[in-house]
């Protein structure tokens, strides 16, 4: 079977900084891969790179067999805008759109793009707002919402493109603790749906209990991945112990 | 200071207070779109088309609008050879004048309007594949309008009185009339009419401006 995801020997850097130094791995259909490691090790770079918010400056990237960027060299425009179109993401600061009502952050990207009928899109925004929790709030302004409420109504926005692979970036790091809750709810939810997701996150409990493999970077490479029992019951490496017992007596 | 005076100087004045609202409108309406363009042009990646729009809002901005005035309406036919086909009418060139040093204005405000949008913003565009043009026109530009209206708002209102600068290049205008009413007779009744009648149109504006603030909040 064709990996959803492939990148091998991905390089990125910033002027002299060397951001990702030949980050290899792929990721199953239906798998959820959790990313952790320290600030800075490149964990957003890679996850951006995917979904082509950032460029790289070398390696490959393969979705669904196609490549986006194969040896440093990135397909045509058209091309790759159908490739990430095949991906949704979520972003730490959720980055609704202000101006529209919960309803119109999520009907304006079909109607925009995909060109549906208006019913069609009408009916998916209403089951994925239900889905959420949130039917609601369809005509309430995201000025109106909590964060997780915000979280949730970025996630059924991405839904209403139907990805096929779902890019999470810390979702829920810009949330009062009290509100992440809801928002795990919707991701666990979709994992057992068997929604293909890369997921950056610091939170450990929550990686143990829904990724299938965990992915531990360090300093622009993964230094260490495996089973959440391998990785947080045995690591293997120095380093990851040391991130894990930080991160743990942190939180 | 009499009614029956006053109604009588009321038809001179309406007729300035005409020349007055023409003149606003066609500004308005031709600065503040050319105003976009040239924010668009001031971020553009092509260097000199930047450079351009940069130091044309320098130049429009860091000099008096009534030398510009007096630039459009009189200095244009003086350039040597081509100055001879520049001689338009003085209520044309002097909207020329207008337009263009407004457009400088709201060439700024539109950019810092700009300026203040996230650029999560235009992420989350783009991983909905929304083109860039799209982006623009559907996320970018109905918050840069939040953002820029009062600041429109303000210019507008300054425009209202600025037309009173049609005086000095010999537009006849309200304040014109007024100002020929007072010194034919020795009387200040048609300044207080002149200054309520300005008043009436920056209220009009204002009220405007507050009723599409209010349809420019999202909440
Ligand atoms: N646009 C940029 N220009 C220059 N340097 C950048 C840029 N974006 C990221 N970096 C640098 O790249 C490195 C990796 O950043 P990245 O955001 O990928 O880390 P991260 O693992 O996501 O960290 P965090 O946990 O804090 O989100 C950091 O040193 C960061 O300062
Ligand atoms: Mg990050």
């Amino acid at each position: 079977m064709t990996s959803m995801i492939e990148i091998h020997n991905l390089k990125k850097s910033f002027g002299n900084l060397d951001v990702l130094r030949k980050v290899n791995f792929s990721v199953a259909p239906g798998e959820v891969v959790a990313v952790i490691g320290p600030s800075g090790s490149g964990k957003s770079t890679m996850l951006r790179s995917l979904i082509h918010l950032e460029e790289v400056t070398g390696g490959s990237i393969r979705i669904q067999g196609e490549a986006l960027v194969e040896d440093g060299k990135y397909a045509t425009p058209a091309k790759i805008k159908s490739i990430t179109s095949r991906m949704g993401m979520v972003f730490q600061h959720f980055n609704l759109f202000p101006h529209l009502t919960v309803q119109d952050n999520l009907e304006l990207a079909p109607k925009t793009v995909k060109k549906e009928n208006a019913a069609e899109i009408r009916r998916r925004s209403e089951e994925l707002l239900a889905k959420v929790g949130l039917a609601d709030k369809a005509n309430a302004y995201p000025a109106n919402l909590s964060g997780g409420q915000k979280q949730r109504v970025a996630i059924a926005r991405a839904l209403m493109m139907k990805p096929e692979i779902l890019l999470f970036d810390e979702p829920t790091s810009a949330l009062d603790p009290e509100l992440t809750g809801e928002v795990l709810r919707v991701i666990k939810q979709l994992a057992e749906e068997n929604m293909t997701m890369i997921i950056v996150t610091h939170e450990m409990n929550f990686a143990r209990d829904v990724a299938d493999r965990v992915i531990f970077m360090d300093n622009g490479e993964i230094a260490e991945e495996g089973t959440p029992e391998q990785i947080f019951g045995n690591p293997q490496l120095e380093r990851t112990k040391s991130f894990l017992s930080r991160v743990e007596i942190m939180g | 200071m009499s009614l029956d005076y006053i109604s009588s100087i009321m038809q001179p004045l309406l007729q300035g207070a005409e020349t007055t609202i023409i003149t606003f409108l066609i500004v308005i309406l031709l600065s503040l779109p050319l105003g976009f363009l040239i924010t668009l042009m001031a971020k553009s990646r092509v260097k000199p088309l930047a450079w351009i729009a940069h130091t044309y809002i320098y130049v429009m901005r860091g000099t008096p609008l009534m030398l510009q005035l007096l630039f459009f309406c009189f200095g244009l036919p003086l350039l040597p050879v081509i100055g001879q086909y520049l001689v338009i009418d003085r209520f044309v060139a002097a909207c020329i004048g207008f337009v263009l040093n407004y457009a400088a204005y709201f060439a700024e405000i539109f950019r810092g309007g700009l300026l203040s949008i996230d650029k999560g913003q235009y992420e989350a565009s783009q991983v909905l594949g929304l083109s860039r043009w799209q982006t623009m026109s559907k996320v970018i530009i109905p918050q840069m309008i939040r953002v820029a209206l009062p600041a429109v708002a303000n210019e507008s209102i300054t425009l209202v009185k600025d037309t009173a600068l049609l005086y000095a290049v010999a537009v006849p205008e309200l304040l014109h009339y007024a100002q020929t009413a007072v010194n034919r007779d020795f009387t200040i009744a048609p300044f207080v009419v002149a200054g309520v009648i300005y008043l009436l149109m920056t209220l009009v504006l204002t009220l405007f401006f507050k009723a599409l603030e209010k349809r420019f909040k999202f909440e």
